[in-house]
Order: C-alpha cells, then structure tokens, then sequence
C-alpha cells in the first residue's frame, strides 16, 4: 500500500467520523436555542426541562466531537503538508479564520453555558447558548469556504508554483460555497430533528412518563425535520447548475465541457485518469433516494393533529427506525462531493498525489490504524451513550440540576451520570 | 507583519500549553490512586476551564496554517510521531475526562482514569519532543522537506519529553492547591513542593545533554538566549516553591506557568531568525519571514482576526472570573 492511497483512506475515516458528530451539534444547538429562549420568555418550566434533557445529548456529542475535529485540523499538516505549501496562502486563510473567530469562542461559551446554570442569570446564561450556536455556524461556514476553494480555487494567483492570495471577496462569492453551505446547515437540522423525533417517539412507544414532555419533542423534531429536508432538498439540486459548470468532471457523464476540460489538464499536467471513481456517482444516487425518502416526513405531519400520531403508535415505530437514513445519507453526500473533486485536491490547480506528505508507508499505516480505531471507538461509544441517556428519560437530567440546598447532601453522582 | 503572526503563534502555543498544561497535570496526578472522591474533586476542579483550555491549541495550529503555511506543513509533517503522539494523547484526555464518570462501577472509573494518566502523559512528552525537535534542528533538505523521522529519536528530545512531564505535573497540582478545598489543597500543596525538585532534576539533565549535544549547539543561533532558558526555568520553579511554602497558591501558580510558557518564547527567540534549522543542508534552514504566507493573507488575517482578539480574551477571563475560588462540595460537578 502506498503512502498516497493510505493518506486518502485516513482523510476519508476521519472526514466520515467527525461529520456524523457535526450534523448532530449543528441540529441539536439550533433546537437548544430555541427552547432555552422560549423558558426564558415564558418561564414555563417545561421548556426548561427540555433545554437539560436535550442539552445533555448535545453535550455528550460535542466534547467527543472535538476530538475527531482536532485530527481533521491536524491532519492537513501531518498527511497533506503540499497541501500547505502549494496553496496554503489561500486555503489555509479561511481555516485559520474559522479557528480563531468560531471555534475558539465556541468551546469557551460552552464551558460557561455546561457549568453556569445557577450561577449566571438566566439572561446572560442564554446569550451563551446563542454565541454557542452562533459561533457554530460561523465555524461551518468558514469551513465551506475553505472547502469550497478546494472545489473552485478562486480568487488567487499563481507565482513560482505557489499560489498567492489576490481576491478574498472571491472566495466568499464562490458558485460552489452558497447552495452548499444552506445544504450541510439544513442537513444538520434534518438530522437534530429526525434525532429529536425518534427519542421522543421511542419514550412514546414505551409509554414512559413525561407524556407531556416527549409530545413537544416530537412534534417539535417532525416540523424542524420536515421544513429542513425540503430545505436539504431545496439546497441539493440547486447545487448542480453552479457545481456543474465549475466542475464539469464531478457527476460522470460524458460532457463537452468535461472532455474540453480534461484535454486542457492533459496539456498542462500530461496524460493521466481525469475522471473521479465511479463511487461517488453511486453514492450520489443513493443520498437522493434517501432525500425523497425521508420527504415522506411531510406525510406524518397531519397525524399531529389530535395526537393521531402517537394514538396510531406505528407512525412512532416509522420514525425510529428512519434515524440511520439521515446519517447514512450526510455521509455518501460528503462522499459525492470530496471523491468527486478526484484526483485532484485542489481542483485543476494541485493534484492529489503532490500534497501527499513525503513521510514513509509504515508511519502512515500506523497512523491510519490507531487513528481509526481511536476516533472509531468514540463514536461508537458516543451513540451508545446518547442511547443511554436518551433511554434514562428527563426525570432529572442532571445538566442543570440545582445545588444541594444548605444543610442537605450535595449531589453524590456527576451532573451527568 | 510576520513578527507579529510570529508572536502571537508563539503566544497561543504557550497559553495552550500553560492552560491545558495544569489539565494534563491534573491528570498525571490521578496516577496516585487515592479515594474515588478524591479524584473526583480534582476533575471537578478542572470543570468550568477544561474546554476553554484546549481551544488554544486548536487556535495555535489554525495560526500556524494560516499564517505560516510551509511550517505548518513541514513542522507537523517532520515530527509525525512526536504530534501524533501528542494529538493522541490530547484525544485520550478528552474523551476520559468527559466518559470516566458514565458508569458508576468505580473500578470501571479507575480504568478510565488510567486512560486520563497514560493520556496526559502522551501529550506532555510529544509537545516536549516538538519543542526538542525545533531545538536539535530537523533534518531539511535541498527540496524543503524534512526527511524520516529518526531525527526524532536523540536523549536531548526523550529528556526534553520528560521535563515537560514533570514540569506539567508541579503545574498540575500547584493548580489543585489553588483551587481545591482548603483540606485537600494543603495535600496537594505538599505534592506540589516534593514535585519541584523532580522537576529542578530534569532540567538540570535536559541542559546537560543538551549542552553536549552538537545538534543543539550547532542550531541555536544566540547561546545567550540558549543558556537563559534553563535558568529561568530554575528561577520560576523555585519561586513557586517558595510561594507553596507562603501559603500562596495563586503566585506559585503564576510562576508553574511561566515556567510553560518560557520554552515557547525562549525557543522561539533562541532560534531567531530560523524557525527550522536544517542539520543536513544549511542553506535548507527556514527563516521565520519565509515560513510566513505572502503578505496579502498576512493583511487579510490582521484584519479579520486581530479586532477580535480582545474579545477572544475577554471571554476566557470571564470564564476565569465566573468560576474563581475554591470548589466547594456542594455544586453540581460535571466530569
């Protein structure tokens, strides 16, 4: 096994890994922001019981994000170090950005929102909550741009091999950054919805207490779900007229502007495969199967009138067993998109095997193994859980459990056990 | 402009290191053993701080490609398994700290504050080998890349490692003494003290070997600067014995930190103006102005991230002023 193939595998592990935490932090923040707003405003506790059941899966999820997240920011230096000597003048800028302006901010107003309940008032307790969610998607969209510019390099120049930057502006207006950005954050909010649903209606089916409190969910998470996979959907095939036409090769086909486009690389790069693997067509394919799938969430929403829905109990079995679709759908989306930029790494400009890091086969393998196995057990570890405090109910979410009143035991378990 | 990228690269590597250095002390420290609740109470002494602490890192590294690309690439690529290292180890205490208290099982907790110890030790000795590296010089060549990684594998950088395993457990618990209940810091505080000659012990060696180390010598381009990191480091570790010893915490706290934050900037002023000191071509050496991105990311960086640094700041000291003081029983704890 060659280094490049090896490097690649890594990319697309980590990549997989981290994306499955993204999409549940992304979704699940937004629904968090609105029922800590709504308690603030209506001071009805319910809501506040809802923000410490849910904000405890969210948090679960984002700190075992944050590993996977710090492999995906060092890998580019590790695997991929022509990357950051050919065109890190330009792609490093966004990532660089989105460090410093998001997640830097983020991590440092979840810590205060995790351990402030009771201590901060609850104004200045929910303005961080919103600069929590506020700084996640400005940290996916600084990540789209960079992403983007590995689709379209746009807005730089190129001076002894290396390229410079000469238009910033360039990269925000980029054809394949806007309909992308709208589609991953809409992807995020189909996946904390259909989550949302699905723990909510698995409480249903087993008829737990807190009848009052999973109805809520549930219809919360089938409207976010249904308004977000016509958004997702929305956003997915509004994408193929700008990606098309800047990137004639990605979806196959036999094209006059892809054939055009190959002939010119093998004038300039010499002879060579321009053509992306099958597998991200079939992947592609696939998604959208799964995208007018779960459409049928719009089906269901009828049902929530009179409770019919959870009175009927198998739309409540319908919606369990559809969590994996979204997850599986996000992944063979990212697929579609990164292997469809092969074999390039910047497309047109840097070809894969040039960014590949000079560093032996063996050290790399060792990498691909432990890395995979170390982030493959923690997401593992993560759905089981947020399986298992999903299950325990909202009897007393212990995120947000006021302290011991004086004269009586402080708390003996962990906020969150 | 990339004296001051240099800089502040400089600056967030030592906050992270200082910052998540008492973490990872912290950690080591659970290798004691003890009663469950006593290792419980240092976790949720961590508690508030602990994410706050690691964004420097990942806001170091950001800087570092953003704004000095080709070392990005270079350095990380260069030391493979001394980063990869670290980046386990920074996963294993992440991920442990969050998970040990998910089972109530209490040999369950001990094995996964065993995870914390093995990776708190991981991370400190792999940023310890990154900074040796810098140090001895890497082996860069005529084409810019740094070849294999034996280079690694010198007694200066396993020594080097393990100074910063010792000086991370003083900080550590310095840290715990400061913010523990007033009974278990003054526990805390007596490790902290016998910690300080272990640590006193390991740079004394570090600077011994590397003072025979050719590599090292023939790499540091101003000996001065060189000879005054040891010291300093001597001065900061006493001082804080000295504080221990006054009963105050917070001072012995402020001189474990510096001596974190000193390597960073004595590392970086002793290397001046290389970054990368190549010990097999010496017109291979990267300065420091060439390791930077051209000037037009530099400015577009300046712009968009330096009006934001006083509130990146301001909103980790208010995270340090909300939660100051010791614990106390009674607060809901988290890890």
């Amino acid at each position: 096994m060659d280094t490049l193939l090896l490097a690649r595998l890594q990319f697309a592990t980590t990549t997989s890994i981290h994306f499955l935490f993204v999409v549940v932090t992304l979704g699940l923040v937004t629904l968090l922001v609105g029922m800590q707003t709504a308690w603030v405003l209506t001071g009805n506790p319910k809501w506040e019981r809802l923000t410490r059941f849910w904000g405890q899966l969210y948090v679960i999820n984002y700190v075992l994000g944050i590993a996977t997240g710090i492999v995906m920011e060092f890998q580019f230096g590790l695997n991929w170090s022509g990357l950051s000597r050919y065109v890190g003048n330009v792609f490093g800028a966004p990532l660089a950005i989105e460090t410093l302006v998001a997640f830097f901010l983020e991590s440092t107003f979840l810590g205060m929102w995790i351990f402030g309940w009771h201590r901060l008032r609850k104004g200045a307790h929910l303005a961080l909550l919103w600069g929590v969610a506020l700084t996640a998607y400005a940290s996916a969209f600084w990540i789209m741009v960079a992403n983007s510019w590995l689709q379209h390099p746009v807005g730089y120049e190129v001076r002894d091999g290396i390229a410079h930057l000469t238009d910033f502006g360039a990269l925000l207006t980029n054809p394949s950054l806007g309909m992308a950005f709208g589609h991953v954050v809409s992807a995020g909010l189909l996946v904390g919805g259909m989550l949302m649903a699905a723990v909510s209606a698995w409480h249903l089916i087993r008829r737990t207490p807190d009848f009052a409190l999973f109805r809520t969910s549930l219809r919360i998470g089938l409207v976010t779900a249904a308004l977000a996979i016509t958004m997702v959907q929305g956003f997915g095939f509004a994408q193929f007229g700008p990606v098309g036409s800047v990137q004639p090769t990605k979806f196959g086909g036999d094209s006059p502007e892809a054939r055009a486009l190959i002939a010119e690389w093998t004038t300039r790069f010499g002879p060579g495969d321009y053509t992306p693997p099958v597998l991200s067509s079939v992947g592609l394919g696939f998604m959208i199967l799964i995208g007018f799938t779960l459409g049928c969430v719009w089906l269901l929403l009828p049902l929530l009138f009179r409770d019919w829905i959870i009175r009927l109990r198998f739309p409540l079995w319908l919606v369990l067993l559809a969590v994996p679709l979204p997850f599986v759908a996000v992944i063979l989306g990212w697929i579609a998109r990164e292997v469809g930029r092969q074999p390039w790494v910047a497309y047109g400009l840097l070809p894969t095997d040039q960014a590949v890091s000079p560093v032996g086969a063996p050290v790399m393998l060792a990498s691909l193994i432990g890395f995979s196995l170390l982030l493959g057990t923690l997401a593992v570890t993560n759905w089981v859980l947020l399986a298992r405090h999903a299950g325990r109910g909202a009897a007393d979410p212990a995120l947000g459990r006021p302290p011991a009143a004086p004269g009586e035991p402080a708390h003996p378990e962990p906020a969150l056990a | 402009m990339d004296l001051t990228w240099y800089a502040l690269l400089g600056l967030f590597f030592a906050s992270y290191l200082v910052l998540a250095g008492y973490d990872y002390g912290v950690g080591l420290l659970l290798a004691r053993g003890g009663a469950p609740a006593g290792r419980r109470a240092a976790l949720t002494a961590l508690g508030p701080f602990f994410l706050g602490n690691e964004v420097w890192l990942v806001a170091a590294v950001g800087i570092l490609f953003g704004a000095f690309p080709v070392l990005e690439g270079e350095l990380l690529a260069g030391c493979y398994p001394a980063v990869a290292g670290a980046l386990v180890g920074v996963i294993l205490v992440t991920a442990g700290v969050q998970l040990r208290s998910r089972p109530s099982d209490e040999r369950v907790r001990a094995r996964w504050d065993r995870v914390i110890v093995v990776g708190s030790a991981l991370a400190a000795l792999g940023w310890g080998v990154v900074l040796a590296a810098l140090l001895q010089g890497v082996p860069r060549q005529a084409d810019g890349h740094v070849a294999g990684v034996s280079h690694l594998a010198t007694p200066f950088a396993a020594i080097v490692g393990l100074t910063m395993v010792a000086l991370v457990a003083v900080h550590g618990a310095t840290f715990l003494t400061l913010r523990l209940p007033v009974d278990a810091a003054a526990v805390a505080g007596r490790t902290a003290r016998r910690l300080v000659p272990v640590a006193l012990c390991a740079v004394a060696a570090a600077t011994v070997v590397g003072l025979l180390s050719s590599r090292v010598r023939d790499a540091v381009q101003r000996p001065a600067v060189g000879v005054l990191l040891p010291v300093l480091l001597v001065a900061a570790l006493l001082a804080a014995r000295a504080a221990l010893a006054r009963r105050r915490p917070g001072w012995a706290l402020i001189a474990t930190g510096a001596a974190l934050a000193l390597p960073v900037a004595l590392v970086g002023a002793a290397l001046w103006p290389y970054v990368l000191v190549s010990t097999a071509d010496p017109g291979a050496s990267l300065t420091v102005a060439d390791a930077a991105a051209s000037a037009p990311t530099l400015r577009l960086l300046g712009w968009v991230a330096l009006p934001l640094l006083p509130a990146l700041l301001g909103f980790q000291a208010m995270c340090w002023w909300v939660f100051r003081g010791r614990t106390e029983g009674r607060a809901p704890v988290y890890w």
